[in-house]
């Protein structure tokens, strides 16, 4: 190719569309699906009303979202179109009405089950990103945009809170889901362990499997102090013969042999058992049934919860658990073996990145999490005092608009995260195209953390080897290559798991729903 | 929490406009004040620190029953254990301190009703600061015996909103509230008779850019509806007349000559009257503009 035909093409590829696009790919998404996936998988608010004797209870069901364009309501009543610009220079939020339909549901339990009211209401306001599909500019003209006060160049890809321009920086974070082996030192001795942060839902929970010195492995994760016996584990989720555990976790004779030790000391042999022992860890002092069941809720609620899929039954996803802590156990082993390498945290295979769209979704779905519990509140203060249950009086959408407009205005986000939206860089053009294109890491600055900093290998073509601050943030503040390009999840992931079986990944033997549970 | 500021230009009587730092007339131009102390937390800014560098909390407000001073036992995820459990005894017992009495706690049911009132029907903040401050004067003169504190949260919200002439009418509110008509009727006599409330008859022009939005206008019809209403004011045509009638007749008419396509019931639906409302404002104008 000539010098000619790549100035074109890297003209082309660098229009005024493409250079903010991961950020409009992303909140587009959360726009279209993210929302209504959150909304479904809350799906409905219990309330405590028929907790009483006679009392029929009462539960809302949560329906479809809708969102239309950014628009202003006057203090008059009236309301119009919002643009950008007299967002900024009113100092008001560029922001869009979200609608749902809620029904109130009354019975069940004597009597059959009433819809009481059903209605389509207002629940709050989203901050809308300038230049995304639902803003009021997507499809303007050069022209009209500068009839507006638009700067037709501008790239957009941030928000509008309280009139000031707020973008939402992209976070690195270690890759969810997947087997990452390392070791580690506890009380002097070097110990093997491999470690998932399993993620769903918003829930994040760290699973760890240690090869103590003793050659002994444990697992811990959330909800049990401590560490849990890795035979007792597997057991209790149903992977109960010698022969079994043992084959699954690897057919290596020096691996065998390791494993032979750990069930020489295991103290349960059966599946019921091992609850049983569990049960004691998790709910000790406690009566035994209340030990069993806390046994059971722990295992299916706590452990490795992104191996839940929907439509896979109870059964089945146990033991694919157990399956997945082998694997884990065979990581340790091999580790301590010298088959493999400790896993590399700062290479890009094992980095994920949140856009603006992820950082939304966890917002939103504590913003939901918020309005569902006034809701809950309200409808049970309405029942009490005897008053008409209906929709439209129970919800509060100032409750919603506040928790999505707040952290977007302070950059304190859910979880603790702090400076996470960012005033948009306006010193000049290339100032605020690098903000956008901008991603950080969540390490402590304050710390050296000379790997995590170095320019690793596998960020060619992916992140530029220049550009990054001098000081405290060198290394940790990095920004995207020019070329670069952001894959985005699937949306339907039973969809990739046909297409992956039809190109020929294998899942493991002895299970017949294609399943694959190492990686994500 | 009054500011000294009035309420109106001491001028011309014109309605006054704040921003950051100036108060200023929207008519005369006259700037009321200026240099504003700003109310929100003091903060003090650390190169590289997380903690909350906020000095102090926010600023006193009268729509909360404490008045936002109240303090809370947050949530720390480095206790464990005994610890935790305590802290979090305390925290429950501290929030059961919060509310002392019987009045206090209608209070706050009532504020939260307010609240939702005032975002259901997309009011400015500051009538629910005012709404709530004139909750509280009634709850002082013992008002709320014998009514019902969804009726008060209710009417509250529709005298603040007639005296900061951002007229709402009654079905509008009701539409919204928990409260039934008869109930917003009684706790708003009973202001009226003991509180005096300072509200004169609605000028129907408040209504007008609502309405025109909601029959989707365009500016110039709203703007012709407008000329309308003053000159009926001016004539003093609109007195004894329902307000919201008046401003649907207006649109109406100017919706007429303006060659918009507009019945009479659609515009009288809007303002919740009858078209029989609506048509004895439009005669008397169609009178005066032939006449």
């Amino acid at each position: 190719m000539n010098i000619e035909d790549k100035r074109n093409i890297s003209r082309e590829y660098f229009s005024r569309e493409r250079l903010a696009e991961h950020h409009f790919r992303s909140f587009n998404a959360f726009l279209d699906r993210g929302m209504q996936e959150v909304v479904d998988e809350k799906a409905t608010i219990e309330t405590d009303i028929g907790d009483k004797e006679g009392e029929e209870p009462v539960y809302v069901e949560l329906g479809d979202v809708r969102i239309v364009t950014p628009r202003v309501r006057e203090a008059d009543g009236s309301e119009e179109l919002l643009y950008p610009q007299e967002a900024r220079l009113r100092n008001i939020t560029y922001s869009a009405p979200v609608f749902m339909e809620m029904a109130v549901i009354k019975g069940g339990d004597e009597e059959e089950e009433v819809v009481v009211d059903q209605t389509e209401t207002k629940i709050g306001r989203m901050p809308i990103m300038v230049g995304s599909n639902k803003c009021n500019i997507a499809d303007f003209t050069r022209e009209e945009l500068i009839d507006i006060g638009e700067d037709p160049a501008d790239p957009g890809g941030y928000f509008i809170v309280n009139g000031s321009e707020r973008v939402l920086m992209t976070s690195e974070d270690l890759a969810p889901n997947k087997i990452l082996a390392e070791t580690d030192t506890k009380y002097g001795d070097t110990i093997e362990v491999a470690k998932t942060f399993s993620q769903r839902r918003g829930y994040r929970a760290l699973v760890l499997c240690e090869r103590t010195r003793d050659g002994l492995l444990e697992v811990s994760f959330p909800s049990v102090s401590g560490s849990v016996n890795f035979v007792t584990l597997v057991r209790a989720l149903g992977l109960e013969s010698d022969e079994e555990i043992v084959h699954r976790v690897s057919d290596d004779p020096e691996i065998v042999k390791f494993m032979l030790e750990n069930l020489e000391a295991a103290d349960v042999q059966t599946t019921e058992e091992a609850i049983e022992s569990l049960g004691k860890r998790v709910a000790s002092g406690q009566g035994k049934n209340y030990q069993l069941k806390r046994a059971n809720y722990v295992i299916d609620r706590y452990l490795l919860p992104h191996l839940h899929e929907e439509g896979v039954d109870e059964e089945d996803v146990r033991i694919n658990k157990a399956y997945y802590l082998c694997r884990m156990a065979e990581a340790c082993f091999e580790l301590a073996l010298g088959r493999r390498e400790p896993d590399d945290k700062d290479h890009y295979a094992n980095k994920r990145l949140k856009v603006s769209g992820d950082l939304m979704r966890d917002l939103f779905r504590t913003a939901l999490n918020k309005l569902a519990r006034d809701v809950k509140y309200q409808l049970e203060r309405a029942n009490m005092r005897n008053r008409q249950l209906s929709v439209s009086t129970v919800v509060r959408s100032d409750v919603l608009t506040e928790r999505l407009e707040h952290p977007i205005a302070t950059g304190n986000w859910v979880g603790g995260r702090s400076g996470v939206s960012q005033l948009v860089d306006r010193t000049d053009y290339m100032g605020v195209l690098s903000h956008l294109r901008r991603l950080r890491s969540p390490l402590s600055r304050s710390q050296p953390h000379f790997e995590a900093r170095d320019l690793h290998a596998t960020q060619w073509g992916r992140i530029c080897p220049s550009e990054t601050p001098e000081g405290p943030n060198c290394g940790l503040v990095k920004n995207f290559a020019q070329a670069m390009e952001l894959s985005q999840n699937v949306e339907d992931e039973q969809e990739l798991k046909q297409e992956l079986a039809q190109m020929g990944v294998e899942g493991i033997p002895g299970i017949e729903s294609v399943e694959q549970p190492a990686d994500d | 929490m009054t500011t000294t500021v009035p309420r109106s230009c001491p001028e011309c009587e014109g309605r006054l406009r704040a921003d950051d730092c100036e108060t200023i007339c929207t008519q005369c131009g006259l700037v009321v004040d200026e240099h504003a102390i700003d109310p929100g937390p003091e903060w003090r800014s650390f190169d590289d620190d997380d903690a909350n560098p906020e000095r102090t909390g926010a600023p006193l407000t009268r729509s909360r029953h404490d008045k936002g001073l109240s303090t809370e036992i947050g949530h720390s995820n480095r206790l464990t254990g005994r610890k935790r459990r305590r802290v979090a005894r305390m925290r429950r017992q501290h929030k059961r301190t919060q509310i002392r009495s019987k009045a206090e706690r209608n209070r706050v049911y009532a504020f939260t009703e307010i609240r939702r009132l005032i975002s259901r029907l997309d009011l400015p903040e500051h009538v629910r600061e005012q709404s709530c401050a004139l909750f509280e004067s009634a709850q002082k003169e013992n008002l709320l015996q014998g009514r019902s504190i969804e009726g008060f949260a209710a009417a509250v919200v529709y005298a603040t909103c007639r005296t900061a002439s951002v007229s709402r009418t009654v079905t509008e509110i009701t539409d919204a509230a928990k409260s039934t008509r008869a109930e917003l009727d009684a706790a708003y006599d009973a202001m009226n008779r003991e509180l005096g409330l300072p509200t004169g008859p609605i000028d129907p022009r408040e209504f007008l850019a609502r309405f025109a939005s909601k029959l989707d206008l365009p500016q110039e019809i709203e703007q012709r509806a407008r000329e309308f209403a003053t000159a009926l004011r001016e004539r003093g045509e609109d007195t004894g007349r329902n307000p919201g009638g008046v401003a649907a007749a207006c649109l109406y008419t100017a919706a007429k000559h303006g060659g918009h396509d507009l019945t009479q019931r659609e515009a009288a639906d809007v303002a919740d009257v009858t078209p029989v409302t609506l048509r004895n404002t439009y005669k008397r104008l169609e009178r005066h503009a032939s006449g």
